[in-house]
């Protein structure tokens, strides 16, 4: 069922505008997340629908009401809003202050019935901020006093939330504790939670819906496997990104890449050997100081591989878990044929990839540069049974120059091209 | 704390309070050089209660007693208790509304403006012929007020009143009133020793007429500002979360300071400037009870009607038979502990 309607709703600051033809629905019930840049309007739709800043044009029902009909009396005893930061001034307690929540329903003799107290009392047992009741709200941390103006809200015994960027001011733990807390309310007492959001990653674990907004209109709405896209980030915010599943709740997680620095004339050519996430940084480095890179063979899939790709590094790759084929192997050579010089990385060897040392073993026949990445010494990671280390000894033979350290080969990697 | 305990200890110290001014009241009624004794103002005072008072036995005291309490001293004594009482009261209302520690009632330019009004009044004598006594009140009482309404207009966008506007244009219009004020004042060649004095502010020479103008002002006033005072609590949260909390926050400004204004102006009229009182009593009884509205506005009515009493005594005595104005004495006490209260306890 819808409990808030928002309908090609058009505001403005003077004269400014700064929405134009928003339209969404909340569901009772739902947890939804507004994201987008600085001034792309999110906090704006927050006010709008908070009662505060009435639209120019469009309306906004609250459970089939026009909001703007409704007295700030009706509204508070529906909607609760909980701000960014809340500066008090005066020394209320924190049991005054979450009192103060059932300020839309005192009646005219103005003093705190039992049942007030009781639903404070609840609302910070909720919250679990009920140690702190005699504390003065100028006395507490700001996750505190975030976690007392919650409970608060909590006392207006609201069927919608409204949450502006409500942990963006606090330490990792508080956020979690208050994201858990709105979870809770949301899943066990049915409470509808719309909040905006600045740090995507907290939206994405936690919302059910968000709505991605960009310059005063929504430029994408839905789960947050389908708004957090790399280019619908790259649209909105400009930022190159990796977005990937997380871990354990297989939400979409946003990591921010560092810009690629494209020279202007291209430095040469080189191959990079790696795998298994040892050659990602290796890669994104080569590229920024302009190299053409191209990598290989690496399992698709795997960490090297995916930052290959969003780089658009040429790659010989082999399919998930398998050993390197003729094919992969042909296509590796192919590569490093055309490099002017290869990197191999401090990469682990197994049976699955001992031709990536052929190769490079081959590269050296043919007089190629090959600069060996030495951070862990060659026996820590021949799984081999001896095999590896040998070839990795002929290599040195040969002319492979072993370096301790990234930045080395880049400097070396300088005079040789 | 539970409900009960909370209301119960406000209605205690609220007790206290009113019972500490009806014995300031009585103990200023005896000053003077007749010498009516403590228990004969009492007495005296008790016998006029309604049924009550038949019950009481009259002392042994000359007939002129009751007329010098009556006609000569209590009316002057009340009309204190009433002007400490309604600058207190407006004061804190103020102070809650601008969040704004230095906000006193006169902060809308309310005592420029009724100093402007007062000063013509008495210069020129403006419709003395027809008010007669009533002139320099009432000149006074409009000066204040329009002062104070177009000081909210200036500060008004639509239907929003902008708070921090709203103190600067207060000080901007203070500033140009008190210089037009000081113009006419030197222009007009007339003696401007009685201006000053009325400007000083005091209660010489105050009657019963004086209390009858005030007091409606002073008790409309007053049961404004507590009828709201939760809500006041409130906006102490922020404007918009106040209104996020359901109170119509235009609607509040616009009556909390229509009462403070009208008490304030109504106080300066009947008394002149009289200042520090709304601007320290506010500071001193929130440290004392803490910032809930509900019982710091009763209790800081309370004992700006006490302080402002006591002042006056003193102002009568301290220099007699020659009379201080009282503007003096509320700032000689209110400067040095207003400065006690800031080095002891940081703002809060």
């Amino acid at each position: 069922m819808v409990v808030l309607k928002v309908h090609d709703i058009e505001c403005a600051y003077g004269s400014v505008r700064v929405l134009n033809g928003v339209t969404f629905s909340i569901e009772r019930g739902g947890f939804t997340g507004v994201i987008g840049p600085n001034g792309s309007g999110k906090s704006t739709v927050l006010r709008c629908i908070s009662r505060v800043l009435k639209p120019v044009r469009g309306s906004v029902f609250l459970d089939e009401h026009n909001l703007y009909g409704l007295s700030a009396l009706e509204t508070a005893r529906k909607m609760a809003v909980v701000p960014q930061e809340t500066a008090v001034n005066f020394s209320f307690t924190v049991e005054e202050v979450v009192l103060m929540g059932r300020s839309p329903y005192l009646g005219r003799f103005q003093a705190e019935g039992k049942r007030d107290f009781e639903v404070a009392a609840r609302a910070m047992e909720l919250t679990n901020t009920g140690y702190l009741a005699d504390r003065l709200i100028t006395a507490i941390s700001g996750g505190e006093r975030q976690k007392v103006i919650i409970a608060r809200a909590l006392a207006q015994e609201p069927e919608i939330i409204l949450l502006d960027e409500p942990t963006s001011h606090l330490d990792i733990n508080h956020q979690i504790e208050i994201m858990n807390l709105l979870q809770r309310l949301n899943r066990e007492g049915g409470l509808t939670v719309i909040s905006v959001f600045h740090d995507l990653n907290l939206a994405s674990q936690y919302c059910d819906d968000l709505i991605l907004m960009q310059n005063g209109a929504i430029f994408a709405l839905g789960k947050p496997g389908e708004v957090l896209t790399a280019g619908n980030i790259k649209n909105v915010y400009g930022a190159d990104v990796l977005v990937k599943k997380h871990p354990v709740t297989g939400r979409p997680t946003v990591m921010p890449l560092a810009r690629v620095q494209q020279k202007n004339k291209p430095q040469g050519r080189v191959h990079v050997v790696c795998g298994g996430g040892e050659g990602a940084v290796m890669l994104a480095l080569l590229v920024n100081h302009g190299y053409d890179v191209t990598a290989g063979v690496i399992n698709a899939g795997d960490v090297d591989w995916e930052t290959a790709r969003l780089l658009g590094i040429e790659t010989a790759e082999e399919a998930p878990f398998c050993l390197i084929s003729k094919n992969s192997h042909e296509e590796n050579i192919r590569l490093i044929k055309s490099a002017d010089a290869c990197i191999m990385v401090s990469i682990p060897f197994g049976r699955g990839n001992l031709k990536n040392l052929e190769a490079l073993s081959l590269a050296c026949d043919w007089g190629k540069p090959v600069l060996v990445l030495e951070e862990r010494d060659i026996g820590e990671r021949d799984f081999t049974g001896g095999q590896a280390g040998q070839i990795y000894d002929e290599l040195k033979k040969k002319g492979a120059v072993v370096l301790k350290d990234k930045h080395e080969i880049l400097k070396r990697l300088k005079n040789i091209i | 704390m539970n409900a009960h305990g909370k209301v119960w200890r406000w209605k205690v110290l609220v007790g206290i309070l009113v019972l500490v001014l009806g014995l300031t009241v009585v103990f200023c009624t005896t000053i003077g050089p007749a010498p009516v004794g403590f228990v004969d103002v009492l007495t005296i005072l008790l016998r006029k209660l309604p049924w009550l008072g038949n019950f009481i036995p009259r002392g042994d005291w000359p007939e002129s007693y009751e007329t010098i309490v009556f006609q000569m001293r209590l009316a002057r004594v009340i009309l204190a208790v009433l002007v400490g009482a309604g600058l207190a009261a407006s004061g804190v209302v103020l102070q809650g509304l601008l969040q704004n520690p230095m906000a006193d009632p006169y902060i809308l330019g309310i005592s420029s403006g009724a100093a402007l009004g007062a000063t013509v009044a008495m210069l020129f004598n403006t419709g003395s012929q027809v008010l007669g006594m009533y002139a320099v009140p009432l000149c006074a009482f409009l000066g204040g007020v329009i002062t104070a309404f177009s000081v909210y207009n200036l500060s008004r966008t639509g239907n929003r009143v902008s708070m921090p506007t709203l103190l600067l244009a207060g000080i901007a219009m203070g500033a140009l009133l008190s210089a037009m004020t000081s113009y006419v004042m030197i222009m007009s060649g007339k003696n401007i020793h009685q201006v000053v004095f009325w400007i000083m502010g005091g209660f010489f020479g105050r009657g019963w007429e004086h209390v009858k103008v005030l007091l409606p002002y002073v008790i409309a006033g007053f049961t404004v500002m507590y009828f709201y005072a939760q809500k006041l609590n409130v906006i102490l949260m922020g404007e918009e979360q106040a209104q996020h909390l359901g109170v119509d926050v235009e609607r509040l400004k616009q009556f909390m300071l229509s009462a403070a204004t009208l008490s304030a102006a109504a106080a300066v009229a009947v008394s002149g400037i009289i200042g520090f009182v709304g601007l320290i009593i506010p500071h001193a009884v929130r440290l004392l009870v803490g910032p809930d509205h509900r019982v710091l506005l009763p209790a800081s009515a309370l004992v700006g009607a006490i302080f402002l009493t006591m002042a006056d005594a003193l102002a009568r005595v301290a220099a007699a038979p020659q009379e201080i104005p009282v503007g003096i004495i509320t700032a000689l006490c209110g400067g040095p502990f207003f400065i006690y209260l800031l080095r002891k306890r940081p703002y809060r």
